[in-house]
Parts: C-alpha cells; structure tokens; sequence
C-alpha cells in the first residue's frame, strides 16, 4: 500500500495544493530519497493526472509508479486548478505556474531534506518545468519533458487552438466537462487510449471545478516561445509521442538542440499521443522516464 | 606487448561464399530470463574481441558483452573480412558494403543457430555504417539498431577533414599499418581524457594481439563516398549515440539523419564525457545503460 499526504502552501494569497506519496511513510532518520515533483498540463490538475484511478485498472498512477520504486513523488495543482484556489487575478499563465513551483519546490525540499529534485512536465507543464529549471538550475537534477512545445512551428493542435484565441483573451477561465476532456484524447489518434480514461478525469475533476484557467492556451497560442533551452543546464529528457499534434518534430528537434547539457537524450514513443501516461501504451512512456532518472551520470 | 587470449565464449565460424568469417559468442546466462540476442558491429580500426570483450585488470563489468550475457542476453561479435582472425588475403579494402555483406552473411548464421527471428544489432563507428546498410538490405532480421559514433554524410566532421588529408595514402594501398601509438590516438585526437590509461593499453594489446594493420576501404568511404546510409530505408526502432566530445560527425549531420528515419520508435543520446569510442571510456557503464534501456523497452502494445 502506498503513502500518501496532502499539503497547501501559500503563493502570496493563493492555497496551492500539494500532493504526496511514498512507498511508505517517512521516518526519523531514514535516508533521504530521491525525489520526483510531476508538473500538470493545462487542463487537468496535478493529482487527477498523475494519480488517476482508471476503474478496472491499476496502473495509471504515475506516482504510484515512481513510489513503488523508491522516488518520494510530488506533486502541485497549481493556481485556479483542482484544489488550489484562485487569486481572480491574471489567467494562471505558464510564468505563474513556474511561480507556484518556485513556493512549492522550497516546501518540497524541506520537507523531504533533499537537496535537488527531478522535475517532469508534461504539455504546458513542461512549459512550467522549463521554466522554473531556468530560474532555479541548482534545485534541478533531471529534468524530463513530455508534450512539450517550443516555438508552435508545424503544430497542428496550436493551429486549431488559434481559432479560439479571442474566446481564450477575453477570459481568464474556459468551461470543461467530459466532452472537453474526450476532446484531448480523440483529436490525434483516436484509440491511443481508453475511453474509460476521460470518464475517470470527469469523475475526479468535475466535483472540483468546472472550469479551469486560460493562460496556458494564451501562451501556446500566442506567446511561444516561452522556454529557453540555452537556460537549462541539467541533463535533459525530451519525449515526444508518435502521434503528439502539439508540436512537430523538428520544432522539438530545435530546442533539443540548444540544450546546453551533454547528457541529454530525445525519445519518440510509438504508439502515444498528447497524454503518455494516460495512453494504451502508458507502460513506454513509464519506462523512458524511468531509465533516464537512474541512469549513471 | 602482452598477447591476449579470450575465454569463456564460444568460437564459430561461417562462410561468405569462400570466404571464412569469424564469430564470438558470450551466451546469455541461464540464471535470468532471455532477453535477445545482440550482434555487435566494430569499427575501423579493430576486430571485434578487442572492442567488445575487452577485460582489464581493475575495471568492472568491462566487457560489453559479459554484461550484457549476464542481463540475459546472448551476445555475438563477428570479425569483418580483412580483420581479425576473418580471412584477409583478396586483395580488397574491405569497404563498407563489403562489411554489411559479412553482417548479412554473420546473422544468417547466428539465425539459423540460435532459432531466433530478429537481431538487437549495435554498431560503432564505420561499424554503425555497416549496421545501418546491413539493416538497409536486411529490415527483416533487425528487431533494433543502434547506431554509436555514427556519421552521416560527413559534413562538418573534424575528424574526417583531418583524415581526408591522407586519402590519396588510403587510396593507394589495401591496408594500413598500426601500433600502440595509433591506437591511443583514438582516444586522444578529441578530448584526452575520456579514457584511463590501463584500459587504452589493454585496448592495444588486444587490437595488437589480432593485427599489425588495418584494411583501409572503410577510411576511404568515410573521406569520399558519404553518405552510404539512406535513413528513409531504416525502418527499424533506432538509437543515435553521440558522444558529447566525439568529432567523427557533426551533430546537425546526425540530426538531419535522425529526422529523416522513418521509425516512430526511435532515440537520440547525447552521452557526456564521451568521445569516439564509448565502451573504452570512463563513463562506459553510462553508455550499457543507454544502450541496455533502449534494447529493453517494451514493445507498444497498440500501434495505430
């Protein structure tokens, strides 16, 4: 049975929701373990993404993964999503996500005593997570990145988002239901994932929110490129699924490029859409992070 | 110099046409599940005991293929014509294609042996260039290639615009001689360093033990023919290793090459502390686990 606490730690006025779990409860003494802090995208909350319970199955817990192996796993709902409040000030963009990872990460390293964390995002969280290694590269060990966007060039979801963008400006929250949610798993290849698997969000969202911020929808569409990979010195996982509409291969080929790190390594998993850890497939996508983070540097 | 003898594996031999070809096995341990079977492809200037069954004194888990046996893996290596203990008497220079047609010839062996269907195929240097033409002419026997110290088509490589410069020597004779100091400047041409001591001249004793010199076709293909390697004919799942300090290939070359495989299933490493010959360095246990965590990944169960 795995461990779990929950947490809130203040942004200025914002409650932001902390999650974690452990393969067990931490004692007095212990060594410490290495720690994992997992970045949400823009639409689902951190604990509803990498903690969701899918009925009949066991294993789309991507922290229960990472517990079950020895990581102490973290992670945020940042602002206005899940059960972090919101300030009603600003749209939660992807500066203020790094912000909320920039209260949390402090709180996260004294609580386990560890010294430096990896960090994973995925879509806008990766965003995120570039984000905050930039501004705060001795914290981060590894980083990995999945979904991840650079500058939107040959991005067929970005193209498409575009037509909502004035709807996106005008308000700092969008509506979402279940709909929405088999929306993200249908628009690439449908079949990629489960049908049970936007059923199983709805059902842990929809009782938290009904709508969540726009600002990562108004940076991807309008504001990229929002990361600079010239900034992030850690060693550096990038994953990108076969079938990921967010961003085109050469796009991300770019910014792996300009990694200044010489540990740094570019995956592309067949068979995976936008949502690795929610896919049919999910079981790749578990590997490829795992084999980065231990291995030898 | 120390002459070395290699133990523990098992000798085969085949044949390309008359031609006899000389293969080492290291077969998976009985004590773990069977994890496939890999045949690993050297480069240039060595056979293939010396690059994948080196043992020195001090330095664990140094062969690559002892490691890789022990994780459940049946591991093959095979000499090229030209090199080793292979046949070398026509009087060719053992060119690359020449090398993928011994690889075809190799892994119809080691099929028809070992009743596997398909090959975890790893290539080093020109080695990796006859990998990847071998798995050009052959997609059905390879299950995954990777591809170390790779280049393309050369563009923008230091070291072979330092080679070219002796490419009318190349052109004008079969073989080239080699000694000791030949073989540290492997390891030293790009970022001294990368390698001990102890293992560069284990390294030499073993190349040494084996030959006094090298076919010279391969050289020639890397200064004038590149690229020999169409990657839209690549199909299989691909893993480019790039040492951080290798000078053999550019990294936009390697790239370009990269995006260009039409696999969905395929990685690009870039591996610190490395120059160009990865399994003798410092950081070798890195690269087992690269090179390990590719060979491993599970097969996607849903394809589209």
């Amino acid at each position: 049975m795995i461990w779990s606490e929950d947490y809130f730690v203040n942004r200025e006025d914002v409650r932001l929701y902390v999650y974690r779990k452990r393969a067990s409860a931490p004692q007095a003494g212990e060594a410490t373990k290495p720690v994992l802090v997992l970045v949400h995208g823009s639409t689902v909350s951190g604990r509803n993404t990498y903690d969701l319970q899918v009925p009949g199955s066991t294993d789309y817990s991507v922290m229960d993964y990472f517990a079950a192996r020895g990581y102490d796993v973290w992670t945020v709902d940042h602002e206005g999503y899940g059960r972090s409040s919101w300030s009603g000030r600003g749209n939660s963009d992807v500066k203020t996500g790094a912000r909320d990872l920039a209260a949390v990460i402090p709180f996260v390293l004294q609580k386990t005593g560890a010294t430096q964390i990896n960090l994973f995002g995925s879509s806008s969280g990766a965003l995120r997570a570039c984000l905050y290694t930039a501004a705060n590269p001795g914290t981060v060990a590894r980083l990995g990145l999945s979904a991840l966007v650079y500058t939107g060039a040959g991005s067929p979801t970005l193209e498409q988002r575009r037509k909502k963008l004035p709807e996106y400006s005008a308000s700092p929250r969008r509506k979402v239901d279940l709909a929405f949610y088999e929306g993200m798993f249908n628009r690439d290849k449908p079949g990629s994932s489960d049908d049970a698997v936007p059923k199983a969000i709805a059902a842990a969202e929809l009782p938290l929110v009904s709508e969540v911020p726009t600002g990562t929808y108004v940076d991807m569409c309008a504001n990229l490129p929002l990361a600079t990979p010239e900034s992030i010195p850690c060693p550096t996982l990038v994953i990108r699924g076969e079938f990921d509409g967010i961003a085109a291969e050469p796009d991300l080929l770019d910014f792996f490029t300009r990694l200044p790190s010489k540990n740094k390594q570019f995956v592309v998993l067949s068979g995976i859409a936008h949502n690795p850890m929610m896919g049919v497939v999910r079981n790749k996508f578990h590997y490829a992070l795992d084999t980065f983070l231990h291995a030898p540097l | 110099m120390t002459a070395v003898q290699w133990t523990g594996g098992k000798e085969h031999w085949t044949r390309k046409g008359d031609i006899r070809l000389f293969l080492w096995q290291k077969p998976a341990s009985a004590k773990v599940a069977p994890a496939g079977t890999i045949l690993f492809v050297h480069g240039s200037s060595m056979a293939s005991q010396p690059t994948f069954d080196l043992h020195v004194p001090g330095r664990p888990h140094s062969s690559v293929m002892d490691w890789f046996a022990e994780r459940g893996f049946d591991t093959w290596c095979m000499d090229n014509e030209g090199y080793g203990r292979s046949d070398k008497h026509r009087p060719i220079n053992f060119d690359i294609s020449n090398g993928a047609d011994d690889l075809a010839a190799g892994s119809e062996y080691i099929l028809k042996t070992t009743g596997t269907q398909q090959l975890l195929v790893y290539g080093i240097s020109s080695g990796a260039l006859k990998a990847a033409l071998f798995a050009e002419r052959h997609p059905e026997r390879v299950a995954k290639l990777a591809l170390d110290a790779f280049v393309w088509t050369g563009e923008g490589s230091p070291t072979l615009a330092e080679r070219k410069k002796k490419l009318p020597e190349f052109l004008a004779r079969n073989s080239r001689p080699i000694d000791r100091a030949f073989v540290h400047s492997i390891f030293n041409r790009d970022h001294p360093g990368c390698a001990d001591e102890a293992t560069k001249d284990a390294f030499a004793d073993a190349i040494l033990t084996l030959d006094k010199a090298m076919p010279t076709g391969t050289y020639v293909d890397m200064c004038s023919r590149l690229p020999l390697v169409d990657p839209a004919r690549v199909t299989a799942a691909t893993l480019v290793m790039r040492g951080e300090f290798d000078g053999i290939a550019s990294l936009d070359d390697l790239l370009n090459f990269f995006k260009r495989l039409p696999s969905t299933s395929k990685q690009f490493s870039i591996m610190q502390g490395i120059s160009h010959a990865s399994f003798q360095q410092k950081n070798y246990l890195m690269v087992y686990h690269i090179l390990h965590s590719f060979f491993t990944q599970p097969e996607p169960s849903y394809r589209g």
